[in-house]
């Protein structure tokens, strides 16, 4: 059952992301699945994996029809910055925490953007900066939303 | 996998090396295989039926919500357009058959116009690297690779990529876009290529004397047969001469709002647009 609320809020993270609701909420939504795999990540103590988490960036780069590998590698190395300072950043009070996930989110936005520069001229845009902090300020709300789906799935499983 | 291969379980850093280096061999795979972006249409189906339902679902909402006040307003603008637009409707046949005239003098047959389909946005994805709408139509309607997008105003963009339900259509902004085009009173042929911004296209390796003016429209050339010939794209918006480059910097305003489109209409091979 855990596995399909997964996957279930996996697929929310995707047409959410998708959605076309014009170039505003195009340039500051975050990205829904980054966080997604942030919650695992901090949620599960290090047992979410880097070739799953790569997986699901790949996923992300066929739907959103973007070069294969972007952001499979930007979830991973966020993934890996995350594990190198994990047990801190459990520790971490709430507002030192957001700190730390927009750095997190920056960090998997920038290599997104270099990986995606790599074929085509993209320019440095100040949404880039935007979307990671609507996204670091979206933590409190997302990480109580799912931890009342997640934890009612426990009890019951 | 571990028990398997390796004893002990392989350090994080190498492995993330070994994603990484995965990631670069799709990357060259994806960008000389651009077909790889079909694969993923179909891969996102259930997404995008999501996506559909939900956009659906919006536009009911917003029509349930909105008030009494805002149907009237809407009523009466739209009833003032159509009087408008009946009062051009007069003209049309007597500037059709002119333009029957002209054509006639110029020994070249009028095609008559072909067939269009609408066609819903489900998705998008306007980050500076792709910009691209998925919309609603796939092959089963028999949406095919190069079909011609075009919205309220003019020009959107093409189809790039085709799935059983779906079709990706990159944008005139998408920095891979490139499209032949012509001022509206000239025959210069000339490029417009996307940059990466939804309000902001270009017209390369123009002359820094080039005769090119803001306000100028530009329309399809017709050039590589792909579009038709005379359909609106874009006005001129700005010419650049800046003291350090050897061209000019000519940035056109794209005449259909790329970043808020609902509905889109795809013409068929053969279709021309409409006379004059």
């Amino acid at each position: 059952m855990i596995v399909l609320t997964w996957i279930l809020a996996f697929l929310a993270a995707f047409v959410a992301t998708n959605l076309p609701l014009g170039p505003v909420y195009a340039s500051l939504h975050p990205d829904f699945v980054a966080l997604l795999v942030l919650y695992w990540a901090i949620g599960g103590n290090g047992s979410l994996g880097y070739t799953l988490v790569w997986g699901i960036g790949l996923l992300q780069d066929l739907i959103l029809g973007d070069l294969l590998g972007a952001h499979a590698m930007g979830l991973v190395l966020m993934l890996f910055l995350l594990y190198l300072g994990l047990a801190r950043v459990r520790r971490l009070p709430p507002w030192e925490q957001l700190f730390f996930i927009f750095l997190l989110l920056l960090a998997e936005r920038f290599v997104v953007w270099l990986w995606q520069g790599w074929t085509t001229p993209v320019r440095w845009h100040w949404a880039l900066l935007v979307a990671p902090a609507f996204g670091a300020a979206l933590w409190p709300l997302w990480t109580s939303l799912l931890d009342r789906v997640f934890q009612r799935q426990t009890r019951r499983g | 996998m571990v028990g398997l291969f390796f004893r002990r379980p392989l350090p994080s850093l190498l492995r993330v090396g070994i994603l990484a280096a995965l990631s670069l061999a799709l990357t060259f795979y994806s960008t000389t295989h651009p077909q790889s972006r079909s694969m993923g249409l179909f891969l996102a189906s259930p997404v995008l039926a999501a996506d559909q339902a939900l956009v659906r679902l919006w536009g009911e909402g917003q029509d349930y919500l909105r008030s009494r006040d805002q149907l009237l307003r809407e009523n009466a603008r739209l009833r003032a357009e159509l009087l408008q637009a009946q009062q051009e409707l007069v003209k049309l046949p007597l500037i059709r058959s002119e333009n029957r005239q002209l054509l006639a003098l110029l020994d070249s047959f009028p095609v008559p116009p072909g067939r269009v389909t609408v066609a819903g946005v489900v998705a998008q994805d306007l980050s500076p690297s792709n910009q691209s709408i998925i919309i609603d139509l796939g092959s089963r309607q028999g949406i095919r690779v190069g079909q011609p997008v075009l919205a309220p105003g003019g020009v959107v963009g093409q189809v790039v990529a085709v799935s059983t339900w779906n079709a990706r259509v990159a944008l005139l902004s998408d920095l891979d876009s490139s499209l032949p085009v012509r001022p509206e009173h000239s025959n210069t042929p000339l490029l417009l290529d996307g940059t990466g911004n939804l309000r902001e296209l270009r017209v390369p390796f123009q002359a820094r004397d080039t005769d090119l003016k803001p306000g100028t429209l530009l329309v399809t050339s017709g050039l590589g047969g792909r579009f038709p010939a005379g359909l609106p794209v874009g006005r001129i918006t700005a010419v650049e001469r800046p003291t350090d480059a050897a061209f000019a910097v000519v940035r056109v305003r794209p005449l259909a709002q790329l970043g808020q489109l609902n509905t889109v209409l795809l013409l068929w091979p053969g279709t021309r647009p409409s006379e004059p």
